[in-house]
């Protein structure tokens, strides 16, 4: 699921440290924001923007980052409002929700072992490529 | 690109096969949400059956409980409803009206008893209440308009008396919305056929009474917050059709008579 890969060239110690901060923005963020599921793609998103100009290290990590936000950013925001509509709403709590939600709470966790993990790794200028999000990423960012 | 296309398609399968084997779950049974959402129930009813003590008379005459307890025997029994489960409040109130509170609670007003002119008209209005119990259509309501987060917080006695006293209004004297009135029209048919009672009494107070809900709009609460009671009316015959017609009185003519005398005493 996670691959250590050769990158283009060897990053400095402060890009690695620039892209490992990308990761532990988005983490930050959703343990600030985790009612709200589109606090940690805001946070993430306003790094991005913050370091589209910067190295091709720092882009690259800063769109993978990005990238995986966006998925759990679907995933929480289905749950958010199938609440919302059980709390203020028709709804009703069926095994169908109670599923969805402790699905999602796997995929977040696993999310943010994955980017805690890959924070760490990449703070030391090691390449972190994560299933789908890597190849994605390397679709997206060039040089 | 191929690559990126079936990680995705893998991941998005992954996904849904994850959320599929945990529905197999029954959690609902698992974390014991039947039992909470009954504690609550009971003790929502519990408590808006003291804001109505408050202000009406509870008719405590054995005789008229005894009849309406052989009408709520007979419904109970035909359609395999645990009667025990129901609490029927008798109230002394002209107003015609007739209500499910939460936990069961089945509140009839003086009123429309008097106003019923056949056995059968008043087992159609009990039938239709239980089906709104029985289906859940009370809790469904109270979520609806007032919220979950409200209902949890009432339960738990933390909610004004003000409060309370909105969310009893909307559930004694509001309409559910149209398709579960509707549900509990068409389940009600059905819970009289089974107790051998001629559903078509119901259909004609419904009828009688649209007919004269300018005039007696005040006092005809039931009909007059049940929308459309003509249209309400012809869904119900409608659905009679083809039915068996073999049916059985529950109370002779004469404690009929006595029951409707007796209240009018009241």
């Amino acid at each position: 699921m996670i691959n250590i890969k050769e990158f283009a060239y060897t990053p400095g110690e402060h890009e690695a440290e620039k892209a490992a901060n990308s990761y532990i923005m988005s983490v930050v963020a959703l343990v600030g924001g985790l009612p709200l599921p589109i606090i940690n793609l805001i946070a993430t998103l306003a790094f991005y923007a913050g370091n589209r100009k910067g190295t091709y290290y720092v882009r690259w990590h800063c769109t993978q980052a990005l990238l995986s936000q966006f998925s759990l950013l679907l995933m929480n925001s289905c749950g958010f409002w199938w609440t919302i509509a059980i709390l203020f709403g028709p709804e009703t709590i069926t095994n169908k929700y109670i599923a969805y939600i402790f699905t999602i709470i796997i995929y977040n966790l696993i999310e943010f072992v994955a980017t805690i993990y890959t924070a760490m790794k990449t703070g030391k200028g090691k390449h972190v490529e994560w299933w789908l999000y890597g190849n994605l990423t390397n679709l997206i960012c060039k040089p | 690109m191929n690559r990126i296309s079936s990680q995705l398609v893998i991941t998005l399968v992954l996904f849904f096969a994850v959320w599929f084997a945990l529905s197999r779950v029954d959690w609902i049974d698992v974390l014991n949400i039947e039992h909470i959402n009954k504690t609550t129930e009971e003790k929502l009813g519990e408590f808006f059956w003291d804001i109505i003590k408050q202000t009406e008379k509870e008719i405590q005459d054995h005789d008229i409980e005894l009849s309406i307890d052989s009408i709520l025997s007979r419904i109970c029994d035909s359609n395999h409803i645990e009667k025990d489960n129901i609490t029927l409040h008798l109230v002394e109130k002209d107003e015609v009206n007739a209500f499910a509170l939460p936990g069961n609670h089945l509140v009839l007003y003086r009123g429309l008893i008097l106003a019923t002119d056949d056995e059968a008209a008043l087992c159609g209005v009990i039938c239709h209440e239980i089906a709104h119990m029985e289906k859940n259509h009370v809790m469904k309501k109270l979520v609806k308009e007032i919220g979950l987060s409200v209902i949890i917080s009432m339960a738990g006695g933390n909610t004004g008396s003000e409060t309370m006293k909105e969310a009893l209004k909307l559930l004694s004297s509001t309409a559910y919305d149209r398709n579960l009135e509707k549900e509990a029209d068409l389940l009600a048919v059905e819970y009289l056929i089974n107790s051998k009672v001629d559903p078509e009494p119901l259909a004609e107070f419904l009828y009688d009474i649209s007919g004269d809900e300018s005039s007696m709009e005040k006092r005809l609460s039931w009909i007059s917050t049940h929308p459309a009671s003509k249209e309400r009316a012809e869904y119900i015959i409608d659905c009679c059709k083809g039915k068996p017609t073999e049916y059985v009185p529950i109370l002779s003519k004469e404690t009929w008579e006595g029951l409707r005398e007796n209240l009018s005493t009241y």
